[in-house]
């Protein structure tokens, strides 16, 4: 009884949220340049990219067209790996001159103690750092025997900081789960407070790769291992809100699944494209800085992310959980978009047959 | 507005405060914490001219910037009680040779100007 009268209020509270429709989270996609090579990279990156990295005045020019700014407000830089920019600090500055936070998504490779220090001093304040796992798997996925000492060595330097909010984020798949306890050991040990876990979707470079994909008992696997690591672990864990996860809903993140890309979360990507998070399919995308005034799409557009009923088609027709799952995480909607690329639900309930 | 209303009484009530820190599953965690912005000028007590290269650090931290041509330093801090910023000549063989200062800050701001005279060593 009071568990359905949760879930009705959070799906009020949804409502009303897809309503206010307030921009509280903007990524900027500023490079797709990128320092690795990883197998399961979901936006297909690589040394060379076709696109020039965009010019810091062009951000900030579509940023200046948010007239009142949402208090809290937060630009997050994306790639790409953004520190292959020199002038991300630059970039930082001027958006804390704005009143605007701002942090970074990055591998670590190039995060060593004096660009901590240079983030730091341009006002950083949030941070991920990404870690695939112990070092020999964590090596092949990211295509690099150097990557797991460079990504602990930032790490190290990102716990040292009592001024981040930073957190690890880890990609399980099936040659990972398995070290998911010395994992977190290891990151207690680097005094890492708050560790993120997602799954793959079968995107870009992930699709050349099946084995990436949990199957259903390895999730319901990975679910149990979350729900009790909050219950008692020395660590601050959770699941990405990437899916809805049934009857796991309130016991493996803060908050219920709540998909806000498009409702609080909106993105200017590397070609200038106004969308909402950057894995999401580019044909959504809303207009383009180039040519669009940015925060008159955010205001005016947006419609189908705001307003999800079109995604109750292929097996989300007739799921009985489809009121609190609105289709899943925007992202799992590619291609000819008539059908969801992964359902955490049905994976769940595989799994539990088992 | 008034949805907007509501909402912010529902964030001021909520126990659940998850509900408005919320992070992009490919995101990173918000911002929640407190910084301060230190900016100043570096000049010589002697001659009244701006000094270049000094070293403008936090104490008991890890964060430093050198003053530029014009003796010009900012960056932001984290905002805690009793910041204390130490000024240090390291390239002394560059230009004149100038004594260390320690500068205690107490923190009530957003930003900090600060006007700061070095004596030379003698």
């Amino acid at each position: 009884m009071m568990e359905a009268l949760r879930r009705y209020a959070f799906r009020k509270f949804k409502a009303s949220e897809q309503k206010i429709h307030e921009l509280n989270y903007l990524f900027w996609e500023c490079t797709t340049r990128c320092n690795l090579n990883c197998i399961h990279c979901g936006s297909d990156c690589s040394r060379d990219s076709s696109h020039k990295d965009m010019p810091v005045a062009d951000f900030l020019a579509a940023v200046d067209t948010i007239g009142s700014r949402p208090p809290g407000l937060m630009v997050v830089f994306t790639g790409g790996e953004p520190l292959l920019r020199p002038d991300i600090e630059l970039c930082g500055r001027e958006l804390r001159k704005r009143g605007v936070k701002w942090s970074i998504v990055t591998n670590g490779h190039l995060y060593d103690a004096r660009r901590h220090v240079s983030l730091l001093n341009a006002g950083m304040g949030a941070l991920t750092i990404s870690l695939d796992g112990l070092e020999a798997s964590h090596n092949w996925m990211r295509n690099d025997s150097r990557s797991f000492q460079k990504a602990i060595s930032a790490i190290e330097l990102a716990a040292s900081s009592s001024r981040l909010n930073f957190d690890v984020v880890t990609c399980v798949h099936q040659k990972n789960i398995s070290e998911l306890p010395r994992l977190m050991t290891l990151l207690v040990m680097k005094q890492v407070k708050a560790w993120r876990l997602f799954t793959i979707i079968p995107i870009g470079r992930a699709v050349r790769h099946p084995e990436l994909s949990l199957t259903g008992s390895q999730f319901v696997e990975l679910m149990e291992f979350i729900k009790q690591q909050r219950t008692s672990g020395p660590i601050d864990l959770k699941f990405s809100c990437e899916g809805y996860v049934g009857s796991y809903e309130p016991h493996v993140r803060d908050s219920r699944f709540f998909c806000r890309a498009g409702i609080n979360i909106g993105s200017v990507l590397i070609d200038g494209s106004i969308s909402a998070c950057p894995n999401i399919d580019r044909s959504f995308a809303q207009g383009n800085i180039y040519t669009d005034n940015f925060y008159e799409v955010w205001q005016s557009r947006f419609q189908p992310f705001r307003s999800r009923e079109w995604t109750q088609k292929g097996q989300c027709a007739d799921c009985p959980a489809y009121k609190d799952c609105e289709g899943n995480g925007f992202h799992n909607w590619h291609g000819d978009k008539n059908n969801v690329l992964v359902c955490h639900l049905s994976k769940i309930n595989q799994g539990a047959v088992r | 507005m008034g949805r907007k209303w509501l909402r912010n009484i529902v964030k001021g009530v909520s126990l659940t405060s998850a509900l408005f820190v919320f992070q992009a599953c490919y995101g990173t965690p918000q911002d929640l914490g407190f910084d301060f912005w230190i900016e100043g000028q570096v000049k010589s007590k002697t001659t009244g001219l701006p000094i270049r290269g000094i070293k403008v650090s936090v104490a008991d931290g890890v964060q430093y910037e050198y003053t530029d041509e014009n003796g010009r330093f900012g960056f932001f801090t984290e905002k805690v009680e009793g910041v204390k910023l130490q000024f240090q000549d390291v390239d002394s063989t560059e230009n004149r040779w100038y004594q260390h200062r320690d500068t205690l800050l107490s923190v009530a701001k957003e930003q900090v100007f600060l006007n700061i005279e070095l004596e030379e060593k003698k």
